[in-house]
């Protein structure tokens, strides 16, 4: 029976062994710009969502799942963009256990341990954590490839790069221009959520998203009520690592809008 | 109606040099012809070379130029490359009538079907508009700033296109994809709202066009380096 290194989570009794992190190591920084080789999707419909669900596309089905069942195929519907850990994933996955959700990581090392992660996770909890998984690529570039229009009703970018020099905001993951792809991904009234420990990116990223004509904030009295806002600071590793050395949090919490005409 | 289209300039060893572009006025009245920094029109309907003439003292771009356009009724023309500058020219007398600077070098150009607005793409992927000047105004359009459209992220923009109908504005990029985008009536502030994302190239793409269809819809035309000609419907 393994012990596990600081992994969050239920109780962990079962066969499945969690993967140790310490294996797993990698620097926290990926550069983004550099063109990795790993595999892209050319368009959503070329994901394999066998591979990531296996329990929801059972072989027999026929390649995506897709055809005379009597219910649609499902589709991803919640992406956590920089998924580290996968901590956020394992949090959410009890919580919507009827919808998909992929982690984007931009680590290879970071990747494998999700995904052993998430094996480990089904073994010793059969019936559970069917509807997560993770996906190495870049999803600065290729959010597109991935999904389709109006798909997600959920986005999460937990903990960025901050990007501190002015130079480099334009490699930041929240930006006028990419808020135009992460709209176009996500179905009117779906949420995305932001938070990070640094204030300057924290106003950068409320900003970006206030002057952004397809988004609106949604009100405190939502946010009070929406139960995976605090896992956005206590589900992950970068957030628990904030939450001991006594850091300041800073949320945007927004939703996806038609376009008001003027 | 086509009025572009890209050929190998003949050079031995060469990739340093750009590739020599052709286009056609629309209406036939004139072929341009840019091969490197030189821009060269013919009027088809004399039957001679034109001279350009430029107010801004300089002749013509002072490096390779990367991309030229017509407009949809012909009277403009725009051209634009590695000197990191965007020339509109008037074709009815072939003077450039404003000049405005790019950050970065500039690899499409497309002029906007009512003719008010010019669209150019940099180096970073990023996407520019600057409205034409009136009467030829000032060469270079200092209180006429480009302001930003939107954003292929870090890709090379190979090709920019506006629909038929004015409503939409087409971009290719060498990471395979075309993005196809609504165009605001008032541009100036943004581009945000994306129509759709029309993928299938396994390779960059190099070339887009739109088709016209007298029954209103029309199809998007992508070539690429996969050695595919893709149609959408976007």
């Amino acid at each position: 029976m393994t012990r596990t290194s600081g992994a969050n989570g239920g109780g962990q009794q079962g066969s499945g062994k969690l993967p140790r992190k310490r294996f797993y190591r990698a620097r926290a920084h990926s550069n983004p710009l550099s063109d990795s080789h790993f595999p892209i999707p050319i368009a959503p419909d070329d994901v394999d969502l066998s591979q990531h669900y296996p329990r929801y596309f059972p072989a027999d089905k026929g390649e995506h799942g897709d055809g005379d069942g009597d219910a649609e195929a499902p589709r991803i519907r919640f992406a956590d963009v920089g998924c580290g850990f996968g901590g956020l994933l394992v949090g959410l996955s009890p919580l919507f256990p009827d919808k998909l959700m992929i982690g984007m990581e931009l680590r290879d090392k970071v990747t494998e341990y999700v995904k052993e992660r998430v094996l480990a996770l089904r073994a010793s909890n059969p019936g559970q954590y069917d509807n997560i998984s993770v996906v190495r690529t870049n999803s600065m570039k290729y959010i597109p490839n991935y999904f389709g229009k109006a798909q997600l009703s959920k986005m999460f970018f937990l903990f960025p790069d901050p990007h501190f020099k002015e130079k480099n905001h334009r490699r930041r993951v929240i930006s006028m221009h990419l808020l135009d792809e992460y709209a176009y991904v996500m179905e009117v009234g779906g949420i995305i959520y932001t938070i990070t420990d640094v204030e300057e990116l924290g106003i950068w990223m409320r900003t970006c998203l206030e002057k952004h004509p397809l988004f609106q904030a949604v009100p405190e009295e939502e946010i009070k009520v929406d139960p995976v806002v605090k896992l956005l600071s206590s589900a992950t590793e970068e957030g628990q690592k904030v939450a001991r050395n006594g850091g300041q949090t800073f949320q945007a919490i927004f939703r996806r809008i038609s376009l008001q005409e003027e | 109606m086509e009025d572009a289209a890209v050929e190998e300039a003949e050079v031995s060893g060469a990739g340093e040099f750009a590739p020599a572009l052709v286009a056609a006025h629309p209406l036939g009245n004139s072929v341009a012809v840019a091969v490197g920094p030189e821009l060269r029109v013919f009027d088809l309907k004399g039957g001679c070379a034109v001279s350009l003439s430029d107010d801004s003292g300089g002749c013509s771009h002072s490096d390779a130029i990367r991309a030229i356009s017509f407009s949809a009724d012909g009277a403009l023309f725009a051209s634009a490359g590695d000197d990191k500058l965007v020339k509109i020219w008037k074709t009815d007398s072939w003077r450039c009538i404003q000049t405005i600077t790019s950050e970065k070098r500039v690899s499409a150009v497309a002029i906007s079907k009512d003719g008010l607005y010019v669209t150019f793409a940099d180096k970073f992927g990023v996407i520019w508009l600057v409205t034409v000047g009136e009467h030829g105004g000032g060469q270079v359009s200092s209180d006429n700033k480009p302001v930003s459209l939107y954003g292929h992220y870090c890709s090379i923009i190979t090709s920019m296109k506006f629909s038929p109908d004015g409503r939409f504005i087409a971009t290719a990029d060498r990471d395979f994809k075309i993005r196809v985008t609504s165009f605001p009536k008032n541009p100036i502030k943004g581009a945000p709202e994306i129509q759709s994302f029309c993928l299938g190239h396994t390779e960059f793409v190099s070339s887009i066009a739109f088709t016209s269809h007298s029954g209103g819809s029309s199809f998007l035309l992508s070539g690429g380096g996969d050695s595919s000609v893709c149609t959408y419907s976007f």
